[in-house]
């Protein structure tokens, strides 16, 4: 594996260089926090915040997306072309929940059968490069919970890890050594390894949350029925931000846009948490009230997705903990969850 | 890298009003390009996304046959915006399609056996295509006894008028229409489908149901079957959930671990045990 290591203070420099010459994703600093955006000229990259609000998901999944373009002729709409290709990318400082998440949603939309060729695009064209998690920002951070870490490599193709005085930075993938012209020469010294395996047992023993997220499958698997649903949704309020910011939900809809004799026809993110979402239109819903919906979105992370993909469908960002607008904590709910 | 979400164009080349109400047609598509059918190679009881610019798209049961080359049809009933579109339509419209998608009746599993096949109302469509693959042929003598019950609330929404005529001339079909209440044409039987299945009683010894209608109709005409002694891995349905993507993407239409459009539509009454109710 290549290393190097840069000064604290030439990331942002070279955030910038990288970004004269392909698009770059940045976490950039807007009125009420820090979020990732396509660089532009004048705007300043961060690179000392906690986490993005939003997470990187919709450089790979936007939350609009053309899917196709079409038009009127005198025998109806005609197909005219696809949506428009991915351009090479680089996104800078996801976190490493954040990177775990790209491989979760890779075993969906990544498979031999329908593969979905917009979101495979663009992952296939990005370089994912990652700041490790010196120290975990936030008491709701339990990455370590779901089979991830502080410093976990799952996603990336180049780790950032904050030495003190430099970065260290590791090259784990051919597709993140397309970088290493940006980095510079120098190597990291013969201590670095070693520190570098400290940060990674100090950044996990400082996560505060611990929860059995990987305990609660058994359990899930005989309580479909169980009373325990109904005690989570009633102060719900369907808003759909818990879908909206998690890194690894991935429901969309697919609607047809037209404006004269133009049309396209787009996916928009949709959430579980909509009543609208399973509503057929003979009026009949399989999820009529929001304990169906929050019974779904729990079972999907914690039991769906295991049993689909092998994997859990969370990555312990806590973005859907510290957003909720009425504290509704799936850290609490997987807890209660264990004990029933 | 082949597009899952870009339909094939197809033209419509006819359209048959089934019923008296109007509101369901049989709509019949040819595809523009000969390659494109080529690639749609389908079996009965799978589906298609009707897909329409400017509208959307409806997921719909295929209800022709593979044994009918050259064309594919859908019957639709007339009831959201897609839908209605379509039912706007005149022949000569360009439109897409997308698919075939989800599984199939399992025709592998069904050979060398006795048939039963129980339709109610609309829900006949991709019945009919199995029906019309089973007889075509050669294929006859794969299978065994075919004995169908299909029925409507009156004479006048039965579907494919013209198709049970020439079934019911036939002797290697035991053919059995019924509907609610008949009129002053109607010289056939009155009665509800599981009253029905129960006078046909067809025996369960080495053969297969398969049972597709509104919920109530199977909700009474499974007794009858597990009466005959049918084991739950010998009841067939499918089942039908709100879509979007088709292929396992968009999240909606899961039954538990298992998305209706991938992994169903078509379900053995033994794995829809292992779901969850929720649909």
């Amino acid at each position: 594996m290549e290393k190097r290591s840069i000064k604290k203070d030439a990331l942002a420099g070279i955030i910038k260089k990288v970004a004269g010459d392909m698009l770059v994703y940045a976490p950039v600093k807007e009125e009420d926090g820090v979020f990732f955006r396509a660089l532009g000229a004048g705007m300043e990259p961060q690179t000392t915040y906690a986490n993005t609000k939003n997470a990187p998901k919709n450089i790979f999944f936007p939350h609009t997306e053309k899917m196709m373009k079409y038009t009127r002729t005198d025998k109806g709409m005609e197909f005219v072309e696809n949506g428009d290709p991915a351009k090479d990318a680089v996104l800078f400082g996801s976190r490493p929940c954040d990177a775990k998440s790209f491989t979760l949603l890779d075993l969906l939309f990544d498979q031999e059968k329908y593969k979905d060729p917009f979101y495979c695009d663009k992952r296939e064209k990005t370089i994912v490069v990652t700041q490790a998690c010196v120290h975990p920002p936030y008491s709701t951070c339990f990455c370590t919970s779901v089979d991830g870490s502080p410093t976990s490599e799952a996603g990336s193709d180049v780790m950032l890890t904050d030495m003190g005085d430099s970065y260290l930075v590791e090259f784990f993938t051919p597709k993140g050594e397309k970088l290493l012209k940006y980095f510079g020469d120098a190597k990291p010294d013969a201590a670095a390894e070693a520190k570098k395996k400290e940060i990674a047992e100090t950044a996990a023993a400082e996560i505060v949350s611990h929860i059995p997220a990987k305990e609660i499958k058994p359990i899930l698997d005989v309580n479909f029925e169980h009373p325990f649903w109904n005690t989570i949704h009633q102060r719900c309020l369907a808003c759909g931000t818990c879908t909206f910011l998690c890194p690894t939900c991935h429901c969309f809809d697919i609607s047809d846009e037209v404006k004269y004799d133009d049309g396209i026809r787009v996916r928009n993110w949709d959430s579980c948490m909509f009543p609208m979402f399973t509503q057929e239109t003979s009026g009949h819903n399989p999820r009529p009230s929001q304990k169906e919906r929050w019974r779904q979105r729990t079972m999907h992370k914690f039991k769906y997705y295991i049993d689909m993909f092998g994997a859990i469908s969370c990555v312990g960002c806590g973005r859907c903990v510290m957003y909720c607008p009425v504290n509704i904590d799936i850290r609490k709910i997987v807890t209660d969850i264990s004990k029933l | 890298m082949q597009n899952p979400y870009i339909p094939y164009p197809v033209e419509v080349i006819k359209i048959i009003t089934e019923v008296e109400t109007k509101d369901q047609k049989t709509f019949r598509l040819a595809f523009l390009n000969k390659q494109d059918e080529e690639n749609f190679k389908y079996m009965p009881g799978q589906f298609a996304e009707l897909s329409i610019y400017g509208k959307g798209e409806s997921p719909i049961g295929i209800a022709s046959s593979p044994t009918q080359p050259g064309y594919i049809e859908f019957t639709v009933q007339k009831a959201g915006v897609v839908t209605s579109a379509l039912h706007a339509m005149e022949e000569g419209t360009k439109m897409g399609v997308r698919g075939p998608l989800g599984n199939f009746y399992p025709i592998e599993y069904l050979e060398g056996k006795n048939i039963v096949i129980v339709g109610g109302g609309f829900a006949f469509t991709t019945l009919r295509s199995l029906i019309n693959y089973m007889i075509f042929g050669e294929n006859r003598k794969r299978f065994g006894k075919i004995t169908v019950v299909y029925g409507a609330r009156n004479p006048g929404l039965l579907l494919y008028k013209d198709e049970l005529e020439a079934w019911g001339k036939r002797d290697d079909i035991n053919l059995n229409l019924t509907v609610d209440k008949g009129d002053a044409t109607w010289k056939g039987r009155e009665g509800f489908i599981p009253a029905v299945c129960e006078q046909v009683a067809p025996s369960s010894e080495n053969a297969v149901v398969i049972i597709c209608g509104p919920p109530v109709m199977i909700r009474f005409t499974l007794p009858v079957f597990f009466n005959l002694g049918f084991s739950k891995e010998n009841i067939i349905t499918s089942l039908e959930m709100r879509m979007k993507c088709g292929i396992g993407k968009c999240g909606r239409c899961n039954v538990g671990s298992k998305y209706v459009c991938k992994d169903g539509p078509v379900f053995t009454l033994a794995e829809l045990d292992q779901l969850t109710k929720e649909y």
